[in-house]
């Protein structure tokens, strides 16, 4: 039976736990067994560690990579940034030996060891490369019935493509996201702002207004070129800012439009049959009509 | 060839960036990358800062940076406004790897307490907790989508979270840390 250490990281046990369920629902269904990180850390995200020291951010990284070195498997994340700042710090002391060396003695003292041959996954990598299109297809309950997706991938998810030993062949023209969403029964056309930054993160919370304002109009450009159904993120941050954020720009009338957002282990675990109440049991933004679109598309 | 034309040169003072230079150096950048900067402006092409409209954005901060501005960093909050999501890295033609200098530069801000006040709630939380960002309410909101009120992470290992906080003492946070570490 496949393995895989599940990396939680901040927002997705603590702000979304929807999302977690819906990893942990998905996964079971695919018969992957999930090995619990215990006592797994925050990645640690780029505003602190890693903003701070290399060898702190790198040691911060290990302590959390040691876990899953322990048991023997390799990590999956939903998080973006926890795969980038995973990845990055597996990066960092691959190419410098000697940071790792500075790493361990920090880990010895209490007892632990970074060796360096865990592979951090994302989520949606993981279905694409390891389960596969096909066996995924075989898993599926219910059709997206034709729902036009707009799917925003994460940067941390594709660049620096360096850091990452799974990728999409051209790395700024993504297409496994869109090649799930397509292969559960939706559609995921390509917009032109597809590429860009959802906002969310450091420069949200420096300057919010330009923040929101830089996903307004990526969002805008994508209803005038798609008219999506459904926002669908490869990303937990970018769910915040498409769900969270979205419902706070609505009651503030800074947008005219409700998109329903789920993250892809959200969408993945609606269509395999989850109870809503739990997959998307925090979403923001209504998603009954699309509960309803996904139940009456057998 | 004979243009005609004089080119106009700016003559720095080395010893006036040599100082700042090694602050970057042994916060992580490469002198010598940054050093081979052509100011093509890639990197401003695709950040999203500049695109939100931030003034002061990645190729700027390159350009100050290899003129030795150090006090534009300590004054100006831009480095702490950046996504961290590697366009410039990735599209940068002569591989300076932007985005490792404003980690560079964030680390030598920090060091002079130049730095928002998230970063060092997330740094607390994250020593204290083993989680930078923990929004209040998370017990209900797990038990509502029928998942344990704690996670299994250092958050609810109370073992392993003091085990990683022993950890940290090892770091440079011991001699940083804007706060008692214990
Ligand atoms: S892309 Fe690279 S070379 Fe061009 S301005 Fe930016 S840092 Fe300099
Ligand atoms: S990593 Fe920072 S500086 Fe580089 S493109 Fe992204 S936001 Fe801009």
């Amino acid at each position: 039976m496949r393995k895989i250490g599940l990396f939680l990281g901040c927002n997705i046990p603590l702000r979304r736990p929807d999302i977690e369920y819906s990893m942990r629902y998905v996964l079971n269904k695919l018969g992957v067994e999930i090995v619990e990180l215990d006592g797994a850390t925050c990645c640690p995200a780029f505003g602190i560690m890693p903003s701070i020291d290399l060898v702190g951010w790198c040691a911060g990284s290990a302590w959390n990579m040691a876990i899953a070195e322990e048991k023997e498997v390799d990590i999956i994340t939903g998080c973006g940034s926890c795969y980038g700042s995973l990845n990055e710090a597996r990066y960092h002391m691959e190419k410098h030996p000697e940071i790792k060396e500075e790493v361990n003695k920090i880990l010895g003292k209490v007892g632990k060891k970074y060796e360096g041959v865990v592979k951090v996954w994302n989520f949606y990598n993981y279905i694409y490369e390891e389960i596969g299109i096909e066996e995924l297809k075989k898993k599926i309950k219910y059709s997206l019935n034709d729902i036009v997706c707009g799917t925003q991938v994460g940067c941390h998810n594709l660049w620096p493509s360096k850091a990452y030993t799974s990728n999409d062949d051209n790395v700024f023209k993504p297409t496994r996201m869109r090649e799930i969403c397509e292969a559960v029964g939706g559609k995921a056309p390509w917009y032109s702002t597809i590429l860009d930054c959802c906002g969310m993160g450091a420069l949200g919370s420096l300057a919010k207004e330009k923040s929101w304002a830089l996903w307004r109009r990526k969002v805008s450009k994508m209803i005038e070129e798609i008219n999506p159904e459904l926002f669908v993120t490869g990303c937990s941050s970018c769910l915040l800012r498409y769900d969270n954020d979205q419902a706070q720009m609505k009651k503030g009338g800074l947008i005219d439009f409700e998109i329903p957002a789920v993250h892809i282990a959200q969408l993945l675990a609606l269509v395999m049959g989850a109870e809503p109440e739990k997959a998307v049991g925090l979403a923001e933004v209504p998603i009954d009509g699309i509960i309803t679109k996904i139940k009456g598309g057998k | 060839m004979e243009t005609g034309r004089e080119t106009n040169v700016i003559k720095l003072d080395e010893e006036f960036f040599k100082e700042f230079e090694k602050e970057l150096q042994e916060a992580g950048m490469s002198i010598k990358d940054l050093r081979s900067c052509i100011q093509c402006g890639k990197c401003a092409g695709t950040c999203p800062m500049a695109l939100a409209g931030l003034e002061f954005f990645i190729k700027k901060i390159v350009h100050a940076a290899t003129l030795g501005l150090r006090e534009i960093f300590l004054d100006d909050s831009s480095v702490w406004g950046c996504q961290s999501c590697n366009r410039c890295v990735e599209i940068c033609p002569m591989e300076i790897k932007p985005y490792e200098l404003i980690q560079a530069i964030r680390r030598v801000s920090f060091r002079e307490y130049a730095m928002p006040s998230n970063t060092i709630d997330g740094l607390q939380n994250y020593y204290k907790l083993g989680h930078a960002v923990v929004v209040k309410g998370y017990e209900n909101r797990r038990k509502k989508v029928g998942l344990p009120e704690l996670p299994p992470t250092a958050l609810g290992n109370e073992e392993m979270r003091k085990k990683f906080q022993e950890m940290l003492k090892n770091t440079v946070l011991a001699e940083v840390a804007p706060f008692p570490l214990d």
